[in-house]
């Protein structure tokens, strides 16, 4: 009966930088797996390093450098700086 | 009325109908701790109640049985609701109850016991329904009283372990009056953010203090809350609903923000360690290879029909040189003879004789050997080394040799 509340969102527009940055993170870690399987073929070797810089480049630009100020809900609803 | 003489019967019966009609006792509530409590056969309860200055008996009727949602037992602080009245038959007057309810912290207690095993029917706290706490969170929900330890520590940590991390605080009344549609309002307008995590929660308090995160909306907000929840409320020994509907439960909001928040350092740590085994890794596959491309080009060429060639090249060289050399030395020995056999013939040359004073003397171009081939006035030729005398031959004379 209480299942039927439960909604889960897994729209890809709705997930938020952390979520991909998770994802980007395990793919990595799965292709750095299949690389130590030495059943891989040379062309697929370069093929999976070339992808693994690409999740490298987009986990470090997803961890976005910038300091956060804590945001504060207001009674309006709108987010001032606490 | 003196000097009238009354039963037993009469004077309880006369005593009964004082208590009966005694406004007071007919609805009276009673406070006390239980003893002597006996459930009988019929239903019927039978217990005291006490407190340090006195005791009174009770009964509870079986009729009245549905007016009690606990089992009674001995030391419960209850508050006892009923009628106080005398029972003729022992002429002795008891608190007839038809309502007992726990009192204080124990009613307290109750509730939450209650709530807990309804929404645990409910399946609300089972683990299907547990969304896992994301491991990178970008942007973190607090809903609390922005005031107090609680978001104080939460910020403090936060900063610490991933300056980087956007806190989003709702300030929720989290006690007292109005505090448990704060928290759910914080809760669902922050899941209307798309947040990565939501830290629910309050520092630490008594029973009553907390007692918002034991309330059935929030246990429902918690759990409809599409964003994953965690839970601090208050000290680790303290476990709320809310603790239990939440998809984690973290002992103190302090130990929430650890959990929370991934700390920045350890992740670019791992973005080094990934991008280090992946250049090791690519590199051992080139390395490999290379390896292999040598291995194969020495066995390419050793079985290759150059190498082949080369082989009969040299074999051929070999042979060449080895028969040259044969000949050379065949031709060396042959000449050493030559000279050899040229000077024995040298030795025996005619021509050296006829140096010497010997000629060689012919007639009609055969050897002139006997005085017998020729005669008188014959032309004969007669070699000498330097040249040839004609002669004629003037006269000749045999003679005799022996043989020496």
């Amino acid at each position: 009966m209480a299942s039927g509340n439960k909604k889960k969102s897994d729209d890809e527009k709705s997930k938020t930088n952390g979520m991909l940055l998770e994802e980007t993170f395990t793919q990595l870690e799965l292709l750095i797996e299949n690389l130590e399987n030495q059943d891989v073929s040379l062309e697929e070797a370069f093929e999976l390093y070339k992808n693994g810089i690409g999740l490298l480049k987009s986990c470090k630009e997803k961890i976005d450098e910038v300091e956060k100020k804590v945001l504060v809900l207001n009674e309006v609803g709108d987010l001032d700086e606490f | 009325m003196a000097g009238n003489i009354y039963s037993v019967g009469q004077i309880n019966s006369y005593i009964k109908n004082m208590f009966e009609q005694d406004f007071m006792l007919k609805k009276i509530s009673i406070r006390g701790e239980v003893s002597n409590c006996k459930y009988h056969s019929t239903g019927h309860i039978y217990f005291s109640l006490k407190d340090e200055s006195g005791v009174i008996n009770c009964v509870m009727f079986a009729s009245d049985r549905k007016n009690i949602s606990f089992h009674m037992e001995e030391g419960h602080k209850v508050i006892v609701t009923g009628k106080v009245s005398v029972y003729t038959r022992d002429g002795s007057y008891q608190l007839y109850a038809g309502k007992i309810t726990l009192d204080g912290l124990g009613q307290l207690y109750l509730k939450y016991e209650f709530l807990r095993n309804e929404l645990e029917e409910m399946g609300m706290f089972s683990e299907e329904y547990k969304r896992p706490i994301p491991r990178f969170a970008s942007k973190i929900g607090i809903v609390t009283a922005s005031t107090g330890a609680a978001v104080r520590d939460i910020i403090q940590i936060s900063k610490r372990r991933n300056p980087y991390v956007q806190l989003v605080l709702y300030p929720a009344l989290v006690q007292g009056e109005g505090a448990k549609e704060s928290i759910v309002r914080g809760i669902q307008k922050l899941d209307s953010l798309n947040l990565d995590v939501i830290i629910v929660g309050r520092g630490g308090g008594s029973i009553e203090d907390l007692w918002a995160f034991n309330e059935e909306i929030v246990a429902r907000a918690i759990f409809n809350c599409n964003t994953p929840v965690i839970s601090a409320v208050g000290h680790e020994t303290d476990t709320t609903i809310a603790d239990w509907v939440a998809d984690f439960r973290a002992p103190t909001p302090s130990a929430a923000a650890e959990i929370a928040v991934f700390e920045y350092d350890k992740a670019a740590e791992a973005l080094n360690l990934a991008k280090l085994q992946l250049d090791g890794l690519i590199n051992k596959f080139i390395t490999e290879n290379k390896n292999m491309y040598s291995q194969y080009m020495l066995r390419l060429k050793y079985i290759s029909p150059m190498q082949n060639y080369e082989n009969q090249k040299k074999r051929y060289e070999e042979l060449l040189k080895k028969t040259n050399r044969c000949i050379k030395q065949k031709i060396n020995s042959d000449k050493n003879r030559l000279s050899v056999m040229a000077e024995k013939l040298e030795l025996l040359s005619p021509v050296k004789k006829i140096s010497s004073g010997f000629s060689y003397v012919t007639y009609n171009d055969a050897a002139l050997v006997s005085v017998k081939q020729v005669n008188e006035n014959d032309n004969i030729r007669i070699r000498v080394s330097d040249g040839e005398i004609n002669a004629l031959v003037v006269s000749k004379n045999e003679i005799k040799r022996e043989n020496i």
